[in-house]
């Protein structure tokens, strides 16, 4: 038996052996799915309590009270009861400065002390000019200023209509001048929301990262094991440090493969069953999209063997994890920058600067996968050489081009400082390395 | 010859490691090399086993240079001791077996039999971790051996062994070189290598000293001396005619003598002034040899402790 395959074996076993490596195949996936998930729900969330409000009304059009018959549609879910209490509306001359400030202030203490959510002011001359209706509150809600401002809305125009003189039915004007509501289709004609793909972004990215940066920080702790433990000694007079170093790779690799393989055999599971289940379109358009699943597979594979071979290097020249800190930071900031301008990848995802970003090897397993992410759903026709695909194939050859450079550079490093105890070197001394 | 270094050097970054060094170890035998702390024996062993590379010269094994499967033929030692401590002693055996291409059922069955000679078979499935320090240096020796290597190269062997392993330990060595094995071994502990080698090369300053076997190193180095123990002050040894140097001990005294003089006249003056309760005459040490030749600090190496007998 090779001596490659015996290393592979046993580094194989190590990680598959471990209570942690069969909790990560289900955790992780949940991880993520909760870390984008909650959010969401967070942003949705509908509370079943009722919100009060108070309104001053120095319109002397009666807006407070159409405003406060307008709010009576929005109920506590699965209830009949109103949503919005209006504690009080008061009704004044527009005159009547000081009595408002009286009411403004007192209400402005009730919102101080959180017996009051909101209150609303309507100045005179409201009707025409905006700025004269506003919302006072500690706790802006999405959901609630968005209702607000479309009821308010509809009341002003009404009062603008009638104002007018227009001779036509209020509402059929309404009706008529209804805003629309944009919303995107891609060239095939299906509709991906963009909250789907931007999320779809996340988890897939999420996953390679969590993967990447996981086992290839496994592979530096297996090496700085094995020089604390001295066993090093032992191994590379028996296996060359080149054997050493690619069984550990491949073994720590073949680990992540297999975890990889399950998610696929439970994701073709719920494939064929998906029948039963009530599956989004988008999302499935996404997650059993073809084109997405191999570059996801080609990335994460590749960008693991850029990446543990980093790993690798860095435990070959350190003594300690402590001290591999000051090394992996720089990796952490590559590895976490596409989630710091994630954002602006979604959204222009073919600008020159995303385009460029996705085809530098150490940023292309989690820029490229966004693009493709976003690109490949709304393909009408494959080609290997042209648009993403094309584009991706370009990052793929680079990352395994830099693959190629970063074991040669690895192999000559790791020899030497595998064997190396005590002092951590220096940069020039580890340049030095190189050429022995 | 078996094992041939020829003319072998090593810098690292400017400092000499090891310079121009030659020795011949012959098939079957026991080979120590000796020198202090520092002396380039661990750097002189890394080269054997290719784990670094010398500057220049050649390492010839049977006239040929080293191939890839020399190191499945040797069971090395090194000087740090380590090995996996979240495995099993069998399957750190087997897998170190693996490593020299051994396979793993033969492996299982010289794991018996290892495990019980060094008494460690009680513990066949547990993890190193739970053995003592003294039992893991037991179980890592055996690792070095298990695949039945022509060449056993030891580095530094008895440090960290207490004196009952170190026998038993002995005891396996010797039985090894009579079943035609070759041992090669470093340390900086002479009364070692003086009890166990057959052939010695001292080294120094990662220069040789002295190398060949150690009979014909002690005659060459001619002179015999004696080895004194006395109740009372010994000073005036130092005086008696004939009596080049004395080099004072723990618990007894050594005295170099002039070529000519007689030992039994020497005796009649010490009798004469205090009570005799030893009197040896004595083949020069290595470690008289050692400070002769190399003329290092004497502090630089380790003094022998107690009698020299050879």
């Amino acid at each position: 038996m090779s001596k490659l395959l015996v290393v592979f074996k046993r580094e194989y076993t190590q990680v598959v052996k471990r209570k942690a490596f069969i909790v990560g195949i289900f955790l992780t996936p949940a991880l993520m799915a909760a870390f984008t998930i909650i959010p969401a729900l967070l942003f949705q969330s509908k509370s079943n309590k009722s919100v009060s409000l108070a309104i001053i009304d120095q319109s002397g059009m009666e807006i407070g009270n159409k405003f406060e018959a307008s709010l009576k549609k929005y109920k506590i879910e699965n209830s009949d009861k109103p949503y919005y209490i209006v504690k009080n509306i008061f009704t004044l001359d527009t005159n009547e400065t000081k009595r408002f400030q009286h009411i403004n202030d007192s209400l402005s203490q009730l919102i101080v002390n959180k017996k009051l959510k909101y209150y609303l002011v309507i100045k005179p001359e409201a009707y025409f000019i905006d700025t004269n209706i506003y919302l006072v509150t500690n706790a802006e809600n999405f959901v609630t200023l968005n209702r607000f401002e479309k009821n308010l809305s509809n009341i002003l125009s009404t009062i603008r209509l009638e104002m007018s003189h227009v001779n036509l039915n209020v509402d059929s004007i309404l009706t008529l001048t209804k805003k629309l509501d944009l919303k995107t289709k891609d060239a095939k004609g299906n509709m991906i929301p963009f909250t789907v793909k931007y999320f779809s972004a996340y988890v897939f990215v999420g996953i390679m990262f969590g993967i990447i940066f996981g086992y290839g920080q496994l592979v530096m702790r297996s090496v700085i094991e094995e020089k604390n433990s001295r066993v090093m000694e032992v191994l590379v007079s028996s296996v060359s440090p080149f054997q050493l170093m690619l069984g550990k790779i491949t073994g720590l690799g073949a680990a992540t493969l297999t975890q990889i393989f399950i998610w696929f055999v439970i994701g073709m599971g719920i494939y064929f069953m998906k029948s039963t289940f009530d599956f989004n379109p988008a999302v499935d358009r996404i997650i059993f999209n073809p084109v997405i699943i191999i570059f996801f597979i080609l990335f994460l594979v590749s960008g693991y063997i850029l990446y543990s071979t980093i790993f690798a290097l860095i435990g070959s020249v350190v003594n300690s994890e402590k001290e591999a800190q000051n090394f992996i930071f720089p990796i952490t900031i590559l590895m976490i920058l596409p989630f710091m301008i994630g954002a602006y990848i979604v959204q222009e995802p073919n600008s020159t600067i995303s385009v460029t970003l996705s085809m530098i090897p150490f940023l292309t397993p989690t820029i490229m996968m966004m693009r493709v992410i976003f690109i490949a759903p709304t393909l009408t026709s494959y080609s290997l050489f042209s648009g993403i695909i094309g584009e991706a194939m370009i990052g793929f050859f680079l990352i395994v081009l830099s693959i190629v450079i970063m074991i040669w550079l690895t192999s000559k490093i790791f020899r030497v400082g595998i064997l190396m105890y005590g002092k951590r070197p220096t940069l020039p001394e580890i340049i030095k390395w190189i050429k022995y | 010859m078996y094992l041939k270094l020829d003319n072998i050097r090593k810098e690292f970054s400017g400092k000499v490691a090891v310079n121009n060094l030659s020795l011949e170890v012959p098939r079957g035998v026991i080979y120590g090399i000796i020198g202090p702390n520092g002396a380039g024996k661990t750097t002189t062993i890394r080269m054997i086993m290719n784990i670094t590379v010398p500057d220049s010269g050649k390492i010839l094994i049977d006239d040929q240079s080293v191939k890839d499967d020399f190191k499945n033929q040797v069971g090395y030692l090194p000087e740090e001791r380590g090995l996996y401590k979240k495995m099993t002693l069998e399957d750190i055996l087997i897998y170190i077996a693996a490593l020299k291409n051994y396979p793993s059922n033969k492996a299982k069955k010289n794991i018996d039999y290892w495990l019980t000679r060094v008494e460690l078979e009680k513990y066949k499935y547990k993890k190193v971790e739970e053995l003592s320090k003294g039992m893991q240096q037991k179980l890592q020796f055996i690792s070095t051996i298990l695949h039945e290597p022509d060449l056993i190269i030891l580095d530094e062997l008895f440090s960290g062994l207490d004196p009952l392993n170190i026998e038993l330990i002995k005891d396996i060595i010797l039985e090894l070189k009579r079943s035609g094995k070759t041992i090669l071994f470093s340390t900086h502990v002479m009364e070692q290598a003086e009890k166990l080698c057959d052939y010695i090369c001292m080294i120094s300053r990662g220069e040789k000293v002295i190398d060949g076997r150690l009979s014909e190193v002690k005659a060459q180095f001619g002179k015999n001396s004696i080895q004194l123990e006395i109740d009372g002050d010994g000073q005036f040894v130092a005086t008696i005619p004939g009596v080049k140097k004395m080099v004072e001990f723990n618990n007894y005294i050594e005295l170099q003598l002039d070529d000519k003089s007689d030992t039994n006249a020497i005796l009649k003056k010490i009798i004469e002034k205090v009570t005799v309760k030893r009197f040896d005459i004595v083949e020069p040490s290595l470690y008289d040899i050692f400070i002769d030749m190399a003329q290092v600090p004497v502090d630089k190496i380790n003094k022998p402790e107690g009698s020299n007998h050879v």
